[in-house]
């Protein structure tokens, strides 16, 4: 913890911002509750036979013309992104989690790709080469005069002191860099295990140009992201940005392969104007073992909303920086144990339990974190 | 942010102390019933008991023991001193002793018959808190065992902690046959006044289902109750701070003074129902038990 001003003004809007705004969301909507229920139980479903829904994925993948990959651990997802990518490239990235979890936009960096966050807030972490403090909004902590130095010192353009000059400058910056890229990385809200689609909801319209202005798509997920079918997958991504408080979202894509065409004589044939090749990479990295375990698996049926965080106590007061990133706050104190074996961060748990009565999940956060403390005295942990 | 050597400290003294001697720390147990004295209630066995826990008398020495820990972690041998201070070292604590004594008379009042222990021992709630699971069963199976031999068959709570506590322990031995409940469950006509702005309790609140139950309580004696959804509300009401203060005091603190102010913002004067939600914001609010504003004739 630090005496951040910046973070305490920017958590405290945020807060305000968020909290009244999901409570308006949920009243309005009330059928979302029901939605969020039936995700939660989609995911159990799925979470209960997981490796026979990994195997239907992939094929399902397959039968609609894309690729599909299993990767084991951090590792193995380099590689077979690495492989796909090559080297020489220029390429742009939606916001992933699993991406910056797996150390993929180094990695491709370092296999001598140009590589580009399209999402603002990202591209401001990747200029600024900073964790991301909050799961969905990553620069949460930086205030707009920090913003303005940082995109000076990178683009060489000083952007003034408005927001909307600041998001022009680097909209214009961006949209060059999508009309050019070679590949397009996104993550997935979700995976129907049916068709093989991946589901993504967004507001900045960057997925959209992400997954379909470059030649090649490549998408990159957790296998927990997987729901039975593509109706379940669908109600993931009202759920999800109904409990980040942007409902109704602005763009939600269904992407189930290359692009096509069944324009002539009804045949359908790939592709057409989008991505010629589209492929899924499933990581693994913890969760079939997470999966294993009665009380961790609750874990896996998060769908990163972000809600927890903002009424959590502990996160509020601790300037981003709970939880090995880019898992944040009370679910990532959770995901700190499931990818890293990191069971320190659950010891800063106050078991407020305010997480548990907003999670549209239903997850028992404190419970979890519980446990996991008491991994931490019995096992130890990575120091 | 969290120190490792601490944190073995704690686990290593605390156990040691509480199988010892049911206490968490090297104080004289008979801070816990002094309370009682001169107030006529029965002593010893009986199958309804008082149980406080000892939450209330060792609030506020806990948190002066959180603010001496880091440097007590550092200084070796620590331990060899504790059954020597503990000789001596008997706090007295008016404020929790008149809370105490309140709730035994609303107890009566509302025609509860009980008894308490001259030797009752803590709860062993430091030890759920910072989840040291394996230390609290064992810790737990000494407490059941102590009621048992009691013969005791309903336990009355006068806190959230050493209620949650019961309840944990309950769980983790199905075959214990007690009832657990709680003070606010059983007292009738409590008469008070003014105007405050509440703050709940997270284990009465979120985990122990008794947020109406309280709320009742409160607004049947007269007092006046200030709402506010985004501080009072059971999804954005704030933890004190209090369960983090052994492990990191200023995040225990920044969460406290947060707490405070928003609690402020909605009333300057803010009632509670938990010692430690008082230890942690009575330095930055106005703050009151509602077992001690509770008018007892
Ligand atoms: S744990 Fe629940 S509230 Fe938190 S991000 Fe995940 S789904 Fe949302």
């Amino acid at each position: 913890m630090s005496n951040n001003k910046d973070w305490d003004i920017a958590i405290k809007r945020g807060v305000e911002h968020n909290i009244p705004r999901v409570f308006k969301v949920l009243r309005e909507h009330p059928y979302l509750e029901d939605l969020a229920r039936k995700v939660r139980e989609g995911k159990l479903e799925v979470l209960s036979n997981l490796d026979h829904y990994i195997d239907m994925t992939i094929k399902a993948v397959e039968k609609i013309g894309g690729k599909a990959y299993f990767a084991e651990n951090a590792e193995q997802a380099r590689e077979i992104v690495g492989k796909i990518v090559g080297s020489k490239k220029r390429i742009v990235l939606g916001k992933s989690m699993v991406a910056y979890e797996v150390g993929l936009r180094k990695y491709l960096q370092s296999l001598d790709n140009e590589v580009w966050e399209t999402d603002l807030g990202e591209l401001l972490i990747q200029f600024a080469d900073e964790p991301p403090s909050h799961i969905i909004a990553p620069a949460v902590h930086m205030t707009r005069e920090r913003i303005r130095e940082l995109i000076k010192e990178k683009l060489n353009i000083d952007p003034g002191d408005k927001h909307e000059d600041i998001v022009k400058v680097a909209r214009e910056f961006l949209r060059q860099k999508f009309l050019t890229a070679d590949i397009g990385i996104t993550g997935a809200n979700a995976v129907a295990a049916d068709s093989g689609s991946i589901v993504l909801v967004e507001n900045e319209g960057n997925i959209r140009m992400t997954s379909v202005v470059p030649p090649v798509h490549i998408s990159i997920t957790g296998v927990e992201k997987i729901l039975p079918n593509l109706e379940y997958a669908l109600y993931e991504a009202l759920v999800q940005a109904a409990y980040a408080g942007l409902y109704p979202p602005t763009y939600i894509n269904v992407t189930s392969g290359p692009s096509s065409t069944g324009d002539v004589e009804q045949k359908r044939v790939s592709p057409a104007h989008g991505p010629k090749e589209f492929h899924l990479v499933l990581v693994d990295n913890g969760r079939r073992k997470a999966n294993e375990d009665n009380v961790l698996r609750e874990a896996l049926l998060c769908i990163r909303c972000g809600r927890c965080h903002f009424h959590c106590p502990v996160y509020r007061v601790l300037d981003g920086k709970w939880g090995d990133p880019p898992y944040s706050g009370p679910m990532g104190a959770m995901w700190s144990g499931v990818v890293y074996n990191d069971y320190k961060p659950s010891l800063m748990c106050t078991h407020a339990g305010n997480c548990r009565e907003v999670c549209p999940m239903k997850i028992n956060i404190p419970k979890v974190l519980e446990y996991l403390k008491h991994k931490y005295y019995t096992n130890g942990t990575k120091q | 942010m969290i120190d490792n050597e601490l944190l073995n400290f704690i686990k290593r003294t605390v156990t040691k102390f509480l199988m010892e001697d049911y206490m968490p720390f090297p104080v004289n147990r008979s801070v816990c019933s002094e309370w009682a004295n001169g107030m006529n209630i029965k002593k010893g066995l009986s199958e309804v008991v008082l149980f406080t826990g000892c939450s209330y008398q060792l609030a506020e020495l806990g948190k002066k023991f959180d603010d001496i820990l880091p440097s007590l972690a550092r200084f070796k041998g620590i331990e060899r001193f504790s059954s020597f201070a503990k000789a001596f070292y008997k706090p007295r604590n008016e404020r929790a002793n008149k809370i105490l004594r309140n709730i035994a008379y609303l107890l009566k009042n509302s025609g509860v018959d009980f008894s308490y222990y001259e030797d009752e021992p803590y709860s062993g709630t430091i030890l759920l808190e910072l989840g040291m699971l394996d230390e609290f069963k064992q810790y737990a199976e000494k407490l059941v065992n102590f009621f048992v031999a009691r013969g005791v068959k309903k336990i009355i709570t006068v806190d959230p902690h050493t209620h949650y506590t019961l309840y944990r322990i309950k769980e983790l031995n199905p075959s214990w046959n007690v009832n657990i409940v709680n003070y606010y469950e059983l007292i009738k006509g409590a008469k008070a006044e003014g105007t405050y702005v509440f703050h709940d309790s997270c284990l009465y609140s979120r985990f122990l289902g008794m947020r109406d139950t309280i709320r009742e309580v409160i607004k049947g004696s007269g007092i006046e109750l200030k709402e506010d959804e985004m501080v009072t509300g059971k999804e954005t009401s704030m933890c004190c701070g209090g369960p983090l203060a052994p492990i990191n005091k200023d995040v225990s603190d920044k969460i406290a003074r947060n707490r405070a102010e928003a609690l402020k913002n909605v009333h300057n004067k803010v009632l509670l129902a938990c010692p430690f939600c008082y230890a942690n914001l009575s330095p930055y609010v106005e703050a009151y038990d509602f077992a001690e504003v509770v008018k007892i004739e």
